[in-house]
């Protein structure tokens, strides 16, 4: 039994339960939080993968075909741990400022 | 055939959970609910119970072990005391918001500092206004049939939230009394199996527990409350079969014992409500116009049914086992809530509070008798000296 009014584009499942995602989560998007972000020198990649296991949020995969490793901006939150346990210095850390579409310059990201 | 054991608190707690098939518990130790979990520990051990039984590392691993087991759909028990209730503190509000039925028992204790075994029900008052159904046990019968009957409540579609089901520490969990313990077809029929209308399932993979949006915040804060103004309800439901089936004689909310032409009452919560029979039986005898008040659910604070028993007599005394520092009373928790259930009523008794039975002290006859005198003075004073006194540690008692 309803005692509060809740408009339908407001509802929220029992207990905020989502669908799981597969692959991404469109609706936590957390890339605009980040200040910095990794930038990968492919030349000085050695595929050690490390970055690909050590980001908490699966921000970095392995793209079979090309041999390397591809960031995904949506959802990297710049913590800059993967560019601490790169092995061949490949990976550096760059103020968000710098990049034309960084996400601090932007009115509404994403 | 129901049969009749002399339990502890703890003991019959523990039978309580292996009638309703309990199948994930998780426990820490502390003292005295401890032996709660001896006695579960014993019964899977020996083949008894069908449950797994995991060790947390502490009360926060506990609480977050029996969330994940309730919401993969398992029937979860945990349980605490004293410290152990308030470093799970953080668990408690995502528990509930995520609307999980589980169940912790506490046997309560003091809170430090120092360190104090004793009993006081601070500990879970504390944790009062986060969701969670909430009340004591006098004895170690009703511990026993708390649990099951907080099972079936919390379990229930309309409520979907989890339960704290406390006895105060020592006085019910270690003092044994007569328990009847009922068949298992007698609380089959009570408790139908658990079904979690979200469960965590691997063909219908959901994830709990999500970052939400502000403006999803509110709307979870309401749906919450929403199944705490709809909990009396399925709970008096839930106390008739309970009393149909199992031959008892509960009032969902509010027990009132010798009040037939009383002009005062106690009123109060938990173990103590026994000595205060015997309070009441002798005063009465002595011709003083005293009876007593039982509350048995603290959450869902049942407003109306106190206002409306409490209404009838012209004092009441609020027995506080438990501290609210610097509140609007100044002394314990309850008299806050009494007094708001009656501001509206158009005949408002008298009303205040006695700070008795802190640290783990015994709330023995002669306080009792001690608080009638207080309250008949009140009366015949037509205004009560105090809004709390703290029993036995008054300048001019």
């Amino acid at each position: 039994m309803p005692h509060f009014k809740i408009p339908k584009e407001k509802e929220v499942p029992l207990g905020c339960i989502t669908p799981a995602p597969v692959g991404e989560q469109p609706m936590m998007i957390t890339g605009n939080w980040r200040i910095y972000r990794p930038v990968l020198d492919p030349e000085k990649c050695n595929l050690c993968m490390s970055c690909i296991i050590f980001c908490p949020d699966a921000c970095w995969q392995l793209n079979e075909e090309e041999d390397e490793p591809v960031w995904n901006a949506k959802y990297c939150k710049g913590c800059a741990i993967c560019v601490r346990e790169c092995t061949s210095g490949a990976l550096s850390n760059e103020y968000e400022l710098n990049f034309q579409d960084g996400v601090v310059r932007l009115e509404k990201p994403f | 055939m129901a049969k009749e054991m002399t339990l502890s608190g703890c003991a019959s707690s523990a039978q309580a959970a292996k009638l309703a098939k309990v199948e994930v518990i998780c426990s820490y130790p502390i003292r005295p609910y401890t032996a709660i979990m001896m006695e579960l520990a014993k019964m899977v051990a020996n083949g008894e119970l069908d449950a797994e039984f995991i060790h947390g590392e502490g009360e926060h691993a506990q609480l977050s072990v029996v969330m994940g087991a309730c919401a993969a759909g398992a029937r979860a028990l945990t349980g605490s005391s004293g410290v152990g209730v308030t470093y799970a503190m953080e668990t408690y509000s995502p528990i509930a918001g995520g609307r999980l039925p589980l169940q912790m028992m506490i046997a309560d204790r003091a809170l430090d500092p120092p360190g104090d075994f004793g009993s006081e029900q601070t500990d879970a008052m504390s944790t009062r206004d986060q969701g969670w159904l909430l009340g004591w046990a006098e004895n170690p019968q009703e511990a026993f049939d708390n649990s099951l009957i907080n099972y079936r409540v919390g379990e229930d579609h309309r409520v979907l939230l989890p339960q704290m089901v406390c006895q105060d520490g020592y006085f019910v969990s270690h003092i044994p009394g007569k328990c009847i313990i009922p068949d298992q077809s007698q609380v089959d029929e009570f408790l139908p199996p658990y079904k979690l209308p979200h469960p965590l399932d691997p063909k219908r993979p959901i994830s709990h527990g999500p970052q939400i949006r502000p403006d999803q915040g509110t709307i979870m804060d309401l749906q919450r409350a929403e199944a705490m103004l709809d909990a009396p309800k399925v709970i008096r439901e839930a106390i008739e079969d309970f009393n149909r089936i199992f031959g008892r004689k509960y009032s969902p909310f509010v027990e009132e014992f010798m009040t037939d032409g009383a002009e005062m009452v106690f009123f109060m919560q938990g173990a103590h409500a026994m000595t205060a029979r015997h309070a009441v039986r002798h005063l009465r005898q002595q011709g003083a116009k005293v009876g007593l008040v039982k509350l048995r659910f603290v959450r869902p604070w049942p407003t109306d049914d106190v206002a409306n028993i409490l209404s009838k007599f012209k004092a009441v005394g609020v027995i506080e086992t438990s501290t609210s520092y610097g509140g609007a009373m100044k002394g314990g928790n309850l008299l806050h809530e009494v007094r708001a259930s009656l501001y509206d009523c158009p005949q408002r008794p008298l009303t205040t509070s006695f700070m008795a039975g802190l640290g783990g002290e015994m709330v023995p006859l002669k306080e009792f008798y001690w608080m009638a005198e207080v309250m008949a003075a009140g009366l015949k004073a037509g205004k009560m000296k105090k809004n709390v006194f703290w029993v036995n540690h008054e300048f001019d008692a």
